[in-house]
C-alpha cells in the first residue's frame, strides 16, 4: 500500500534571498518519473520535510505551467525554517504533495481578478501572478494590493518591474522610510470605488485581521459572497483530512476543503476567519 | 459453541503462534492483557478502561527512519495478534476507525496481522436475528462474533464469522457451526437515523450559547477523556534526532492542548476551553456523522468515567437536545 507519509525526494536547485527573513528555493524532484507525474493547481500546497525538524505546510509560489521546477518561498521563523535556511544548494529535502483542493481556473476566465495580500500572503499568489504574466492570454485584467509592515519585508520586489507590464500593482506599507514614495497605511484603504469593479473576482491572502476588513470592504463595493476568496492559515499534520488540526467547526478540512475557501462557503463557519 | 469449546479454542489459537489480549478480572478491574491459555480470559459484560484502540493506533507509533531511506513498515515483524472479547461498541469504534484509516498502510498492517473476536449479547430491541443481522452484524467489522445468550454468566455462543480468516481459524480448529456475515460497510441503509441526525442540527444550534461556556468553565483541559475514548484518533507527527537515526512518529494528540491549533507566530485558533470542547463536540456529533454517515459517540461512557471535572457526556447530550 502506498505510503502516504512518505516525502518525494527533492533537490535544492537555487537559492535567492529576498530579503533578511526571506528566502526564495527552488525545488527539482529527483525522480524523473515522480516529477513528470507532479502536478500542481493555483491555490494548492505541500508539506515540507526537515528531517529530525518536523514537517511544516507551505504554499507553491511558482505557475503551475511552470515544468521541472517549482518554488516555495519561507519566512525564518521556527525550528524547522531556521534550520532550512542553513541548507546549501545541491541540498535533498523531503516534500508531500500536492494537497488541497485547488482553484479552478474556470472561474476567473473573462474575470477582473483582484488580488489582495498583506505580509507573506503574496507568495501563494505569485502562483497566479507568474502564471498570467508568462500567459496573458488566458487571463483579463489584474490588479494587486498588496499590504506590508515596512519596504524592507515587501516579498519578491524583484519581480515587480517584469510583472507590471501586465499587471496593475498597489503596494503600501505601515511604516514608511525616507525612501518610500509610496502609499502608507493598510491595504484596504487601497480599495476604493474608482480602482475596483464590483464583477471582479478577488483572492485575500494575509493575516485574518486583514481578512475581516477588506471583506467588509469588498462588499460594501458590491462583490458577491461567492466571488471573494480567502486563504486559511492553519496548523496541519497529516494534509489528508485526518489527524485534524486544521478541521474547521461544522466539518470542513482547511487541508482537504481548501485551503481557499469562497466568503459565501465559510461566512457562518464559528472562527473560521 | 460452549464455553468449554471456547477456551479449547483460544489454547488452539496460542499453540498456533498467535498472541491473544483480552479481557482479565484483576478484583473487579477489567483490564486488557495477554494471556497464556485459554482459562485466562473474562467475557463478563462489563468493559474495560483502556479499549482496543492502542493495538491499531499505538499511543507513539515509528512511521520511518528517515535517515534510512526505509520506511519502518518493512521491518517490522508480521506478528499475529488476536484481540478477543471486543464489546459490541468497541466493535463500532473499531469499525469507524478502520473506515477512517482504510488508506493508511500503518494502521492497515496492523489491520492485516490482527483477528478480532467481537462478543455482546443481542440488545433487547433487536432480538429478531434476520434484523440484528442486517442492521448491525452486516455493518460490523470483526473476524468472529460470539452472540452471548444473556448478560450474566455465558455458557454458550452463537458463533458468526465477518472474514475469511475467522472462517479458515474455526475451520482449522474443528469447528462449523457458524454463519458467514458478509461485510457490507459501515453504513446500515436507514444511515445515521433520526435521533443522530437531529443531533448534528441540536449541536450546531447550540454553537455559541451557554452551555458552552459553562463547560468550558468546568473542564480543566486535561484531555483524558480522549485518551480513554475508542473514537478519538487526532495525532500529530513528530521528529526524534537519536544518536544513529533520525525517527518520524506518531503519536496520539488531544483537542484540548492548547497548541494542538497553534500556528507558526503562536496564534491558536482554539484559543479557549470553551472553543475546545465544543470542537470535541463538533468532530463527534457533527464531523464524524457528516463524513461517514455513523456516529462518532460510540456511548461507551468512558469519558464520563474519567472526568475530573465531573463532565457527564450524556448529560451535555440531554441537555442540548433539550435546550436547542
Amino acid at each position: 500500500m502506498k505510503n502516504q507519509y512518505e516525502p518525494i525526494q527533492t533537490e535544492i536547485v537555487k537559492i535567492e534571498e529576498l530579503s533578511p527573513i526571506n528566502k526564495l528555493f527552488t525545488l527539482r524532484i529527483k525522480n524523473e518519473q515522480t516529477q513528470n507525474a507532479f502536478k500542481f493547481r493555483h491555490g494548492q500546497f505541500f508539506i515540507l520535510s526537515v528531517p529530525g525538524f518536523g514537517e511544516a505546510p507551505f504554499g507553491f509560489c511558482s505557475s503551475p505551467t511552470i515544468k521541472e521546477t517549482f518554488q516555495v518561498s519561507v519566512d525564518k521563523r521556527g525550528s524547522l525554517t531556521t534550520k532550512l535556511f542553513e541548507f546549501k544548494v545541491g541540498a535533498d529535502i523531503g516534500i508531500r504533495g500536492p494537497y488541497g483542493n485547488g482553484f479552478d481556473r474556470k472561474k476567473i476566465k473573462n474575470r477582473n481578478l483582484v488580488l489582495v495580500a498583506g505580509g507573506c500572503g503574496l507568495s501563494p499568489l505569485r502562483t497566479i501572478i507568474q502564471d498570467a504574466n508568462l500567459h496573458p492570454e488566458n487571463f483579463q485584467n489584474i490588479q494587486i494590493f498588496y499590504g506590508c509592515r515596512n519596504s524592507e519585508l515587501l516579498a519578491f520586489k524583484k519581480d515587480y518591474t517584469d510583472w507590471s507590464k501586465n499587471i496593475e500593482i498597489n503596494l503600501t506599507v505601515d511604516t514608511p522610510d525616507k525612501k518610500w514614495k509610496n502609499n502608507v497605511g493598510v491595504v484596504t484603504n487601497l480599495l476604493t470605488l474608482e480602482k475596483i469593479k464590483s464583477d471582479s473576482v478577488a483572492i485575500l491572502v494575509g493575516p485574518p485581521i486583514m481578512y475581516k476588513f477588506v471583506i467588509q470592504k469588498l462588499v460594501e463595493l458590491g462583490l458577491s459572497d461567492e466571488d471573494i476568496y480567502v486563504s486559511l492559515e492553519r496548523r496541519m499534520h497529516c494534509g489528508i483530512g485526518i489527524c485534524q488540526h486544521c478541521a474547521l467547526v461544522g466539518g470542513k478540512y482547511v487541508c482537504t476543503d481548501g485551503p481557499l475557501f469562497s466568503y459565501a462557503e465559510i461566512k457562518d463557519t464559528p472562527e473560521g476567519i | 459453541m460452549n464455553d468449554k469449546q471456547l477456551r479449547g479454542f483460544v489454547s488452539y489459537l496460542i499453540k498456533n503462534k498467535h498472541t491473544v489480549f483480552s479481557h482479565t478480572d484483576e478484583e473487579g478491574k477489567i483490564k486488557i492483557k495477554k494471556i497464556d491459555t485459554g482459562k485466562d480470559f473474562t467475557l463478563c459484560p462489563k468493559r474495560p478502561l483502556y479499549s482496543f484502540k492502542k493495538f491499531f493506533l499505538p499511543p507513539c507509533q515509528k512511521m520511518m527512519v528517515l535517515s534510512d531511506d526505509e520506511t519502518t513498515l518493512n521491518r517490522n515483524p508480521n506478528e499475529k495478534i488476536v484481540l478477543l472479547g471486543l464489546h459490541f461498541y468497541d466493535l463500532k469504534a473499531f469499525t469507524l476507525i478502520n473506515q477512517v484509516y482504510r488508506k493508511d498502510p500503518h494502521f492497515q498492517k496492523k489491520l492485516r496481522n490482527a483477528i478480532v473476536i467481537g462478543q455482546s449479547p443481542i440488545p433487547a430491541e433487536l432480538e429478531d436475528y434476520q434484523k440484528f443481522e442486517k442492521e448491525v452484524l452486516e455493518h460490523l467489522k470483526f473476524d468472529i462474533f460470539l452472540e452471548a445468550k444473556s448478560h450474566g454468566k455465558q455458557e454458550s455462543f452463537r458463533i458468526f464469522t465477518g472474514s475469511e480468516d475467522g472462517q479458515r481459524l474455526l475451520d482449522d480448529f474443528g469447528y462449523r457451526d457458524y454463519e458467514n456475515i458478509e461485510y457490507v460497510g459501515p453504513v446500515p441503509k436507514k444511515g445515521l437515523g433520526p435521533i443522530n441526525s437531529m443531533l448534528i442540527e441540536k449541536i450546531k444550534k447550540s454553537c455559541g450559547s451557554k452551555i458552552w461556556k459553562e463547560l468550558g468553565e468546568k473542564c480543566t483541559d486535561c484531555g483524558k477523556c480522549t485518551i480513554v475514548c475508542p473514537t478519538c484518533f487526532c495525532f500529530k507527527i513528530k521528529d526524534e534526532i537519536k544518536k544513529d537515526e533520525i525517527l518520524r512518529s506518531r503519536e496520539w494528540d488531544s483537542c484540548f492542548y492548547e497548541e494542538f491549533s497553534e500556528i507558526s507566530g503562536g496564534h491558536k485558533f482554539l484559543d479557549t476551553t470553551e472553543k475546545r470542547i465544543y470542537n470535541y463536540y463538533d468532530h463527534k456529533f457533527v464531523r464524524i456523522p457528516e463524513e461517514y454517515g455513523m456516529p462518532g459517540c460510540i456511548s461507551c461512557g468512558r469519558c464520563t468515567e474519567v472526568c475530573p471535572a465531573g463532565i457527564d457526556i450524556r448529560a451535555v447530550i440531554k441537555r442540548i437536545i433539550k435546550e436547542n
